[in-house]
């Protein structure tokens, strides 16, 4: 049974036709790339997927079962760095990473290790507002990595990287890979594409 | 390097309790703030809301009872105040709707709501909040027109109290049952539509009545117990269904609502309306989505940007109903308030001028859409001052007959004023911070906000003043 499944998603904005019957499938260690052109929905089918977007048709099944935003389980299964994530203002790197990790029930334990990993160690103390975009985005990105995780979305996640935050994040993706996460993201980076990609899901052509 | 783990069906976390502790624990590290701060700034709010909101009662109340007043048909004051009760219920089901009226920020759904914590236990402080203060606000108010309206017994006022209590839970009640529904039901839509149609069509009937001499009869019995005992049950039907509905409000409908509750506190906190205004202008174009484009006809920039504009205006139906609705607005207040209906007309021609003023705003607020346009500021502004000044020129004229026959001198002068009122009002420069400040009881406030508030309004003042005194 494929982990994620997708079927018939169809999107309007009005009368705008955004997503058109979107089929596809992703078993567990695959890594699924939507690539497509600006504007042809690849943010909207990552948001209809996690649930922060209403599909007008069309289902998401997670191991088969309808999957639904408010079911606890799902949320717990699937880890998500999308464009709309927000930060307290008042907390610091490393208290956002502590509570994310306790919210789904875990330690602060792997936290350091993300830190480190994401070169975050130095920003640990820092509040959101002095972080450049870059380690915004590294901060959100690790949000996906200190709670477990069987689906993993993540919206051009090469955005804002450098040139060795790219070389981690395609190390990181094969690693999930290969620890048997299904992977669902977007990018318009070829290269990052061609390194991971088990498959393209190509939209808007 | 961290692992990935595969889950057990059940999932085990915190409580909301515990998470909610744990999140207070982190952020009293940063800045303890104390329950006294809070509490001190509640009581300064209540007590000026409560201070302004008895002179506000008292003098409707004063004003209702003169002589002048008293002289108009009941039955038709009584209708005109149902009709507008009926369409204010659809603008707040609106508002509500709009907000969600459950939110979380941002920040917390990304960080705390986004984990399996229980989804009910989460809202249910919000949903206690929302209903508790739905209900007793509009409890509140409720009691507040109706004392206004010259009802002083204790009996009419707690028939009046009932109505506000059960109209606001049911509101709030219903507003949340959508709000954990998906698909978004259908009659989730009606009465943001529908109550404000039916207040319409009271209200027309009653202008169209006395313009031909009749006038609706007072209701055997006061509708205020008929409603509250009609939405009793209604009313708790539809907080226990919400209740229920708690688990099923998603992501997408909390968020939604949160992105609009984030804008109102960024516009909040930098006092700064328009943030808000760009995120409802956004809404609402994205749910339009696709219109049909034809060429413009060539024919010089003037013209060009004169067809652009009416293209606008005609895709805005919102601004359209706005504008009829003031015209409306105008006659029922003619009929059942004459003796503020010269000032009312002043400002509801202002008000209904300002929704045709949108081209104007942008160019106004966008330097880079004024470079992008080309020609002069000057030739921009007053070309989107055209349907604006069109608009002014049909609403004055056709409301004009709800105060005098004829037209006299003064009216050119005023509705000149009209328009160069929504000229002033729709060329407002983008916020400065930064500048001076003054001291108001609230906060400190940015000067360039007063002006930015009172930069349309002050003239409509002045020609109120000048009509006063013109007699």
């Amino acid at each position: 049974m494929s982990t994620l499944a997708v079927r018939g998603l169809t999107r309007r904005f009005g009368a705008l036709v955004v997503l058109d019957d979107v089929r596809f499938q992703l078993d567990a260690g695959q890594i699924a790339v939507v690539v497509g052109p600006n504007g042809s929905g690849k943010t909207t089918l990552l948001r209809c997927v996690v649930g922060a977007d209403r599909p007008d048709e069309g289902e998401v099944l997670l191991d088969g079962r309808r999957c639904d935003e408010t079911d606890p389980r799902v949320r717990a299964a699937v880890a998500a760095a999308l464009d709309d994530i927000d930060f307290f203002p008042d907390l610091s790197v490393v208290e956002h990473l502590e509570l994310l990790a306790y919210a789904h029930g875990g330690t602060a334990e792997p936290v350091a290790e993300v830190l480190a990993e994401l070169a975050l160690e130095p920003a640990r103390d820092q509040l959101p507002a002095t972080l450049s975009s870059g380690q915004r985005r590294r901060l959100a990105l690790a949000s996906c990595f200190v709670r477990p995780r069987r689906l993993l979305v993540l919206d051009e996640p090469e955005q804002r990287l450098d040139v060795r935050g790219r070389a981690w994040l395609a190390q990181r993706l094969l690693r999930e890979k290969a620890a048997g996460t299904a992977v669902l993201m977007a990018s318009h980076d070829t290269e990052l594409i061609d390194r991971v990609a088990d498959r393209r899901i190509e939209i808007g052509g | 390097m961290t692992s990935t783990r595969t889950l057990p069906p059940a999932v085990v976390g915190p409580t909301p309790r515990q998470l909610r502790a744990r999140l207070r624990q982190a952020r009293r590290r940063h800045h303890p703030g104390s329950l006294g701060e809070v509490l001190t700034d509640a009581y300064v709010v209540v007590l000026f809301v409560a201070l302004y909101g008895w002179f506000a009662v008292a003098a409707i109340r004063d004003h209702l009872a003169a002589p002048q007043v008293a002289r108009t048909d009941p039955g038709d004051r009584y209708w005109i105040a149902v009709a507008a009760v009926t369409a204010g219920a659809g603008l707040v089901w609106w508002g509500l709707r709009l907000t969600g009226p459950l939110l979380v920020t941002p920040a917390a759904h990304a960080w705390l709501v986004s984990s399996p914590v229980d989804r009910r236990a989460w809202l249910l402080p919000r949903f206690g909040g929302l209903v508790g203060g739905g209900t007793i606000g509009v409890g509140l108010l409720a009691v507040a027109a109706a004392y206004a309206g010259g009802l002083d017994r204790p009996a009419d006022l707690a028939w009046a109290a009932l109505a506000g209590l059960t109209g606001g839970a049911t509101a709030t009640g219903w507003a949340v049952v959508a709000q954990g529904t998906a698909p978004t039901p259908h009659w989730a839509r009606l009465p943001a539509v529908g109550l404000p149609a039916v207040g319409a069509t009271i209200a027309v009937l009653v202008v169209l009545g006395h313009a031909t001499g009749w006038s609706p009869p007072l209701p055997p019995v006061p509708l205020t117990p008929v409603v509250g005992l009609v939405l009793l049950p209604v009313a708790l039907a539809s907080t226990g269904s919400a209740y229920r509905r708690l688990p099923r409000v998603d992501r997408a409908a909390l968020t939604t609502g949160a992105q609009f509750a984030n804008a109102a506190t960024t516009a909040a906190v930098l006092l700064d309306p328009s943030l808000l205004a760009a995120l409802v202008e956004s809404r609402r174009w994205r749910a339009v989505g696709l219109v049909r484009g034809r060429p413009l006809r060539a024919g010089g920039r003037f013209a060009v940007l004169l067809q652009a504009e009416v293209r606008r205006l005609a895709r805005r139906r919102g601004a359209l109903v706005g504008w009829a609705g003031a015209l409306l607005a105008m006659y029922a207040v003619a009929v059942a308030l004459p003796s503020i209906a010269g000032p009312a007309h002043l400002v509801l021609a202002y008000l209904s001028t300002g929704r045709l003023t949108g081209g104007l705003r942008a160019v106004s607020r966008s330097a880079g859409l004024r470079r992008s346009l080309g020609g002069s500021d000057t030739l921009l502004r007053l070309t989107h001052l055209v349907v604006p000044g069109v608009g002014a020129t049909v609403w004055y004229l056709a409301t004009l007959p709800a105060l005098r026959p004829v037209p006299v001198a003064l009216d050119a002068v005023l509705l000149l004023g009209v328009v160069t009122a929504a000229f002033w009002a729709g060329t407002r420069p983008p916020m400065r911070y930064g500048g001076a400040m003054v001291s108001t009881p609230f906060a400190m406030v940015p000067v360039d906000l007063v002006r930015q508030v009172l930069r349309g309004p002050d003239l409509v003042a002045v020609l109120v003043v000048v009509q006063l005194l013109a007699g």
